[in-house]
């Protein structure tokens, strides 16, 4: 395995462990807007590296959200890498599961 | 001989740039081969003043024949409906563009601002701009919507932003060897053997569309720009994938999201703050959907998309 792989594996259990032990991320409101989405992504812009920040301000789970008749979870999102696991929004940048979701989800 | 007269109103000049440009044929082509007589132009006329004044005034009383009038920029209206901000030849470029429209066997614009307004007619619209037939999508325009050349057919109006250089010449040949009235328009009064395809047609990308891989920053060479970075081109009508530009390449090719520069509406959401660039969204589903599809079909080919999709949609394949 690759040290790039290795690094996303550990970062997704640390995610994973953060999520079930409580994390309390703002899942809602989802970002609806252009407006919105983009404050989300200023915010996590200025979160820099803090992973639990990350988290927090894009409103992780570890199961996908139903809303507006869609689900939305990371396996039908724009930003996920099938292949890797990984979500490609620059400023998430984070290796995910399928089943996973956050509030800037788009398709 | 066929005279050709290109006057330019509220314009940068781009489209005339872009004409300078033109390979196939080339501007001079016109002249040696397709007996293009270039009467004016206003980076190639030699005439000044009072000659220029003279050679106009022989066109709209008829003197001179004016076959191809070929106008570039918006027409002008302001103040008060007056054109006086765009004043050329001694009186408001608009008087003059609707004295040779009523003698010209064809008239064509050139570019987004002589077909819909372009940018100088965005909201606000300060120079109270128009096009020649059509303000962004309402018909009608400067020479209102039942004005026809006296050839039979409307403005024939050769969008972009600019207009590439080929579109423009090879109009020109068509109407100049007398093949104008094979010309067929759209709905739009585009040429249809340029404007039916859309600008996503032939893109290098459409492998990662059809596989919903997203580009998500400029100038990556993997992904589809449609998905995050707001390019149209699956919803735009150009050849811009086919006839490329400068022979080589495209926006989309180079990873530069297509802006819809040849549909009426452009530019898009009147230039919003966040809309430029940026694919807009509505509860994560885009606001507007590739030609022809609906969002239930979209949602449903998406998920399938992506989950079929391969190792290598997700890596650079276009190794140098």
């Amino acid at each position: 395995m690759s040290q790039a792989a290795t690094l996303d594996v550990e970062v997704l259990e640390r995610i994973r462990s953060l999520l079930a032990g409580g994390l309390e991320t703002e899942v809602f409101p989802r970002a609806d807007t252009q407006e919105m989405t983009r404050d989300i992504i200023n915010r996590l812009a200025a979160a820099g590296d803090d992973l639990e920040a990350k988290l927090t301000i894009s409103g992780f789970t570890l199961q996908p959200i139903e809303y507006g008749g869609l689900e939305q979870a990371c396996e039908t999102c724009m930003y996920y890498l099938v292949h890797r696991h990984f979500c490609e929004l620059p400023e998430l940048a984070v290796p995910v599961e399928p089943q996973w979701s956050c509030r800037l989800w788009r398709i | 001989m066929a005279n050709l007269l290109w006057l330019q109103g509220g314009a940068c000049s781009g489209n005339t740039m872009s004409f300078l440009n033109a390979e196939e044929p080339s501007a001079c082509d016109l002249v040696t081969d397709f007996g293009v007589n270039v009467l004016w132009h206003p980076s190639l006329g030699m005439e000044l003043g009072d000659n220029l004044k003279k050679l106009l005034r022989a066109l709209t009383s008829g003197e001179i024949a004016l076959d191809i009038f070929v106008f570039e920029g918006t027409v002008v209206n302001a103040p008060d409906g007056t054109g006086e901000w765009n004043r050329f030849a001694g009186r408001p470029m608009k008087d003059w563009v609707a004295d040779l429209a009523k003698v010209a066997s064809f008239t064509v614009a050139i570019g987004d601002c002589a077909t819909w307004g372009g940018i100088p007619a965005t909201a606000p619209n300060p120079s109270e701009s128009q096009g020649l037939q059509f303000l962004k999508r309402a018909h009608g325009g400067f020479l209102g919507k039942d004005y026809k050349s006296k050839a039979g057919l409307p403005v024939i109006n050769i969008p972009g932003c600019p207009a590439h250089p080929d579109w423009i010449t090879q109009i020109v040949v068509a109407v100049a060897t007398g093949r104008g009235g094979d010309l067929t328009l759209d709905e739009f009064q585009r040429p249809k053997t340029f404007f039916t395809s859309f600008t996503q047609t032939g893109c290098t990308r459409n492998m990662h569309f059809a596989y919903k891989v997203s580009a998500t920053e400029f100038g990556q060479r993997k992904g589809c720009l449609f998905y995050d970075l707001g390019c149209r081109g699956p919803m735009t009508h150009s050849p811009c994938n086919r006839i490329l530009w400068n022979r080589q390449s495209s926006k989309t090719r180079a990873g530069m999201p297509c802006l819809g520069c040849t549909e009426p509406e452009f530019p898009f959401f009147e230039l919003a703050p966040g809309t430029v660039f940026k694919t807009q969204t509505v509860m994560g589903v885009p606001k507007d959907m590739p030609s022809g599809v609906d969002k239930t079909g979209y949602v449903k080919l998406t998920a399938a998309a992506k989950a079929a999709s391969p190792r290598w949609a997700e890596e650079d394949i276009f190794v140098v």
